[in-house]
């Protein structure tokens, strides 16, 4: 921004738009608090009154996700919650930004089982992730600043108008097109067996399609 | 047990007593021999298995006693029958647990635990009953103490038995369409890749069935293009 002062004195600002819609933006985040284990107990603390995340202009959770722009996943994500969360993330206005917070919501953390995503990042596009199990409050600011960092970066104006328009479809790498990538045939279990409630319904869904070379 | 010596005394009578100064008191009766230092009273309840012996006669199939507790087998198809008469004759009132256990062995492959406490009596008791791994077939006692309901829908869910007269046999955990039960032992831990899907990756994309998705380089995009240079090195 530049100062400049106009005939009768008034002082006025001149900045490009970009500049002024990202410091808006960076300075009013609306989280919405994805909160599923311990770290939205440490969520609550970075809102709360000590570390305060109103310095930043974050103060204000919004469980809506139409009035929310920042998903702070908080905790382990299990497959039955992901759908759930994809679908407030895609009711979330563009744009948007997300913080996977902790371990778990990274990478799966100690729950490495059959029950829990190993990391949001499989489903949701996270900008920042955060360490720590749980992470402190300070480790949610710095996120935070990091999130204001990127916004402040962004053509916000060409973002909207010129690469604006909706992708019709994000690219999806041709490994995800297969069912099973070659890593991750179904375990060769010849001398257990695996029961299903249905043995047709189970051998179509469990039998891997032949993977593309 | 007698008054103990005040912790805060320099030269205690009984050093050894200071050591259990704010345990409970709830000591093994004299009548039981236990090596268990632990051993409470609570757990023993030989006249409730006596009872059950003149009701139940050979439904009763064993008693089993470790660490001063005790462990009732009892036949699977008169189960209920049990609960009930214990409930209303023998005031175990609060129902506190139940689950399942995979032994993993060829014959007798599950059982399933109840836990019950009386709290007239101050008592706790053990039911079991064996289930094979051909006849998974359980009677439900949720008619009995309502609180079985949401425990028995967890047993079906981590093992699949099935509770006969269940009001509401649903899953508990699991999704409804998923087709294992992952608490029994040949469940890898992992998971069957394949079974359980991940949302899109668009919101209008079809299920990413790859559990580890991002890690085989198919990563969630944002809607938009994000720059793809900084503004400020113009």
């Amino acid at each position: 921004m530049a100062g400049s002062s106009g005939t009768n004195g008034q002082g006025f600002f001149t900045t490009r738009v970009d500049t002024f819609l990202n410091w808006a933006r960076s300075n009013s985040l609306m989280p919405m608090p994805m909160g599923l284990a311990c770290c939205a107990i440490e969520m609550m603390g970075f809102a709360g009154p000590k570390y305060d995340s109103a310095r930043f202009g974050s103060e204000a959770m919004r469980f809506s996700p139409r009035q929310a722009d920042l998903m702070i996943v908080a905790g382990w994500c299990s497959y039955k919650m992901s759908h759930a969360i994809r679908r407030v993330w895609d009711q979330m206005g563009d744009p948007k930004w997300c913080i996977a917070m902790g371990a778990c919501a990274s990478t799966g953390g100690m729950h490495r089982c059959y029950g829990v995503v190993q990391g949001v990042d499989n489903f949701l596009p996270v900008d920042v992730y955060i360490s720590g199990c749980p992470p402190r409050p300070e480790s949610v600011l710095h996120a935070l600043m990091d999130i204001q960092e990127k916004i402040r970066n962004e053509y916000s104006v060409v973002q909207d108008y010129e690469f604006g328009k909706a992708r019709e479809r994000a690219p999806i790498m041709p490994e995800n097109t297969n069912r099973f990538p070659g890593q991750l045939e179904k375990p060769k279990t010849s001398t257990l067996t695996l029961e299903a409630p249905d043995a047709d319904d189970a051998e179509e869904a469990s039998t891997p399609e032949p993977v593309a070379a | 047990m007698s008054k103990p010596d005040n912790p805060r005394d320099e030269n205690p009578k009984n050093p050894e007593e200071l050591r259990f100064h704010y345990t409970p008191t709830d000591e093994p009766g004299a009548e039981q021999e236990t090596e268990n230092a632990h051993a409470k009273d609570t757990t023993r309840v030989p006249a409730v298995i006596d009872a059950l012996r003149e009701e139940f006669g050979a439904a009763v199939l064993d008693v089993e006693r470790y660490a001063n507790e005790d462990t009732i087998y009892v036949e699977k198809n008169r189960i209920r029958e049990v609960c009930r008469f214990l409930k209303e004759e023998e005031g175990f009132d609060y129902f506190v647990d139940l689950g399942g256990i995979d032994n993993f062995t060829a014959e007798d492959r599950y059982e399933v635990f109840y836990n019950l406490v009386s709290t007239e009596r101050q008592k706790r008791l053990r039911l079991k009953v064996q289930v094979d791994e051909g006849d998974m077939q359980v009677p439900s006692v949720t008619e009995v103490y309502r609180a079985a309901n949401w425990n028995e829908r967890e047993a079906y869910d981590m093992f699949g038995f099935s509770f006969v007269d269940h009001p509401d046999p649903r899953r508990m955990y699991m999704p409804e369409d998923f087709d294992y039960h992952p608490l029994r032992k040949e469940f890898p831990q992992l998971g069957i890749p394949g079974s359980l899907p991940l949302p899109p990756q668009t919101p209008d994309g079809d299920l990413t069935m790859d559990p580890f998705a991002a890690a085989h380089g198919s990563q969630p995009v944002k809607s938009y293009e994000e720059p793809a240079t900084d503004p400020d090195s113009e």
